[in-house]
């Protein structure tokens, strides 16, 4: 399947939407874009909100029809994540599992923590730098717990098929060999990133291990499990997440003309990000 | 009335710093990101200057201050520097064969991790062996001094900078000496609490290391061994590269003044013959995908 994209409005603006098209018709990013590429080989699609070295803090949206990808505001300011030395923006592709979701309704069992009511967040590790709503096709390598403020948050590791190390990463310890000091930094990373804006440490789950390509893929179809239920009504608290598609036509949203409603193409120039930004942040004691 | 009052002094402090600091402007011709790109200094009666002799080094001992050429921007990988061999050293993008010059990404760096540049008006002399204890009988990389700025703004090529200094590190590139000047710009929110290496230390926890890595890791990535440095790799303090600095400029002095020949030395052409030139700055050529690679050293 070869996705495009639409985008509507200018990056670093409160009005920038990027919608995943199929066949040039917008598709819900959360709900239409399968989750199995490839389910025999295990290959996932992964939906690319943020890339690598950026700040901009983007993400699939709950509440707009067909779901784009915005940027997260606070107090109707766009938000950015901070640079913690000696990191630069988010230092992978990040994204999300399409048809996922972690139910805030169900709590974990082994992390003790509810789910964040979020798309199952994926961090891409290859060589090559993504772009916001990109479709990626990806092999599952583990995942880390992250506990943010409360709510477990996993993230899941991959890596793009079609990398030049792809064939030779098959579980988590072969992301040490090949990218030694990227699971350490991931850990460190998703400790501090909220220290400079006044926030404690994060926590991670199982003293910060990330787990192996078996637990991760129990995870993965956990979460798929519950946006099954989601989509089909059947969810404890569907949390008024925006379930509206063009593809699943056993659901009560299914709505194919909801791609003709949505504004044409319109990519602008981006909008200039503030200086504020840029700076870097030194934490001191960070690992 | 008291805020009143301080908007009006702090307006009188910023003319009076715009009056201090001359207004430079530039000339840009061609594509960024392609072998003929070049920008060059404009002095504030137009004329074309050279961004190695034509700005003033302006030292100041007792505030430990010179001025500094922006040359390549925190976290991006072309490498601008002033040209040594073309008129008027203009700022271009290294090239080997034709092909222009980025820097890899070393784990967990992305790009250049300072604002980098030059110290105008010093040249590290290529044709005297050093007497100093620690790198005798080594000779000048034939540039202007190169400095790491550290202050929290991304900083634009171009830009001349104010900048206190904080120290330096003795890198020896490929037999070369090669100072690097740490410093901060003036401006900075935190340039009046840090004055030497153990204040950068304070904040800028972890800093000084990953300056050092940086400076021995970055070439590994072309097949290149790892860089050395002079004094076991330890910082020298701000005294020490005040006089550093001050050779630098002693040198600079007697490359401006000597009948030299030697066409490998640097272009000496500069500002005063009112020569004027024309901008045409082209659009931006494409920035190469593998540039985006990050690099893995087993030694992390």
């Amino acid at each position: 399947m070869v996705y495009t994209t639409r985008q509507i409005g200018a990056k670093n603006t409160l009005d920038y939407k990027v919608f995943i098209e199929e066949n040039g018709k917008p598709v819900s990013s959360f709900h239409d874009i399968p989750l199995y590429a490839d389910e025999a080989n295990q290959i996932f699609n992964m939906v690319v909100e943020i890339p690598r070295w950026t700040n901009a803090k983007l993400e699939i949206s709950k509440e707009e029809r067909l779901n784009p990808i915005i940027q997260d505001t606070k107090k109707g300011k766009l938000r950015y994540v901070r640079n913690c030395f000696p990191h630069h923006g988010y230092i992978h592709n990040y994204g999300a599992f399409p048809q996922t979701w972690e139910d805030p309704s169900s709590v974990h069992p082994e992390t003790k923590a509810a789910g964040d009511n979020d798309p199952l967040d994926v961090l891409e590790i290859g060589e090559t730098i993504g772009y916001t709503g990109q479709v990626k096709q990806v092999k599952v390598l583990g995942v880390m717990a992250l506990l943010d403020e409360g709510e477990t948050d996993w993230k899941v590791i991959v890596i793009d098929v079609n990398d030049p190390l792809a064939a030779k990463l098959n579980d988590i310890e072969d992301v040490e060999k090949y990218f030694p000091g990227l699971l350490r930094a991931t850990n460190e990373w998703f400790r501090i990133y909220k220290i400079p804006d006044g926030k404690p440490e994060n926590q991670f789950a199982f003293s910060g291990e990330a787990k192996n390509k078996k637990y991760a893929l129990d995870v993965i179809r956990e979460c798929s499990e519950a946006w099954k239920d989601l989509v089909q009504g059947k969810a404890a608290d569907a949390k008024d997440i925006e379930l509206t598609n063009t593809t699943l036509t056993g659901t009560s949203l299914f709505a194919p003309s909801a791609a003709d409603a949505i504004a044409p193409n319109e990519a602008k120039e981006d909008a200039p990000v503030d200086k504020s930004v840029d700076k870097w942040f030194f934490i001191s004691g960070s690992a | 009335m008291i805020r009143g009052l301080n908007s009006v002094m702090k307006r009188l402090l910023m003319t009076k710093s715009h009056l201090e600091t001359p207004f430079y402007g530039k000339v840009v011709q061609g594509s960024k990101f392609t072998s003929e790109y070049a920008q060059y200094l404009k002095l504030p009666n137009g004329e074309v200057g050279s961004y190695f002799h034509d700005i003033p080094i302006d030292i100041d001992h007792k505030k430990h201050t010179v001025n500094m050429v922006v040359e390549v921007p925190r976290w991006s990988n072309a490498k601008f520097e002033i040209s040594r061999d073309r008129a008027f050293n203009p700022i271009v993008q290294d090239n080997k064969n034709g092909k222009v010059r980025f820097v890899d990404n070393v784990f967990p760096a992305h790009g250049f991790i300072h604002n980098y540049g030059a110290i105008p008006q010093t040249w590290e002399d290529p044709t005297v062996v050093s007497a100093h204890e620690g790198v005798t009988g080594i000779k000048g990389d034939n540039d202007p001094l190169d400095c790491c700025e550290i202050g929290s703004a991304v900083l634009s090529m171009g830009d001349i900078k104010k900048v206190k200094v904080l120290g330096s590190l003795a890198l020896i590139d490929q037999g070369e000496l090669d100072w690097k000047v740490l410093v901060i710009d003036v401006n900075d929110p935190l340039a009046t609490k840090v004055g030497n290496l153990n204040d950068v230390e304070t904040y800028f926890p972890k800093l000084l290391g990953s300056t050092r890595s940086w400076f021995r890791n970055y070439k590994i990535p072309t097949g290149r061994p790892a860089n050395e440095f002079a004094f076991n790799g330890q910082y020298k303090s701000v005294q020490e590269t005040l006089e550093v600095i001050e050779e630098c400029h002693a040198s600079w002095v007697k490359l401006l003044e000597e009948d030299l020949t030697d066409k490998k030395l640097p272009q000496r052409q500069r500002a005063g013959g009112g020569v004027v030139f024309h901008p045409n700055e082209l659009p931006d050529a494409p920035i190469p995908p593998e540039v985006g690679r990050w690099h893995y050293l087993k030694e992390n």
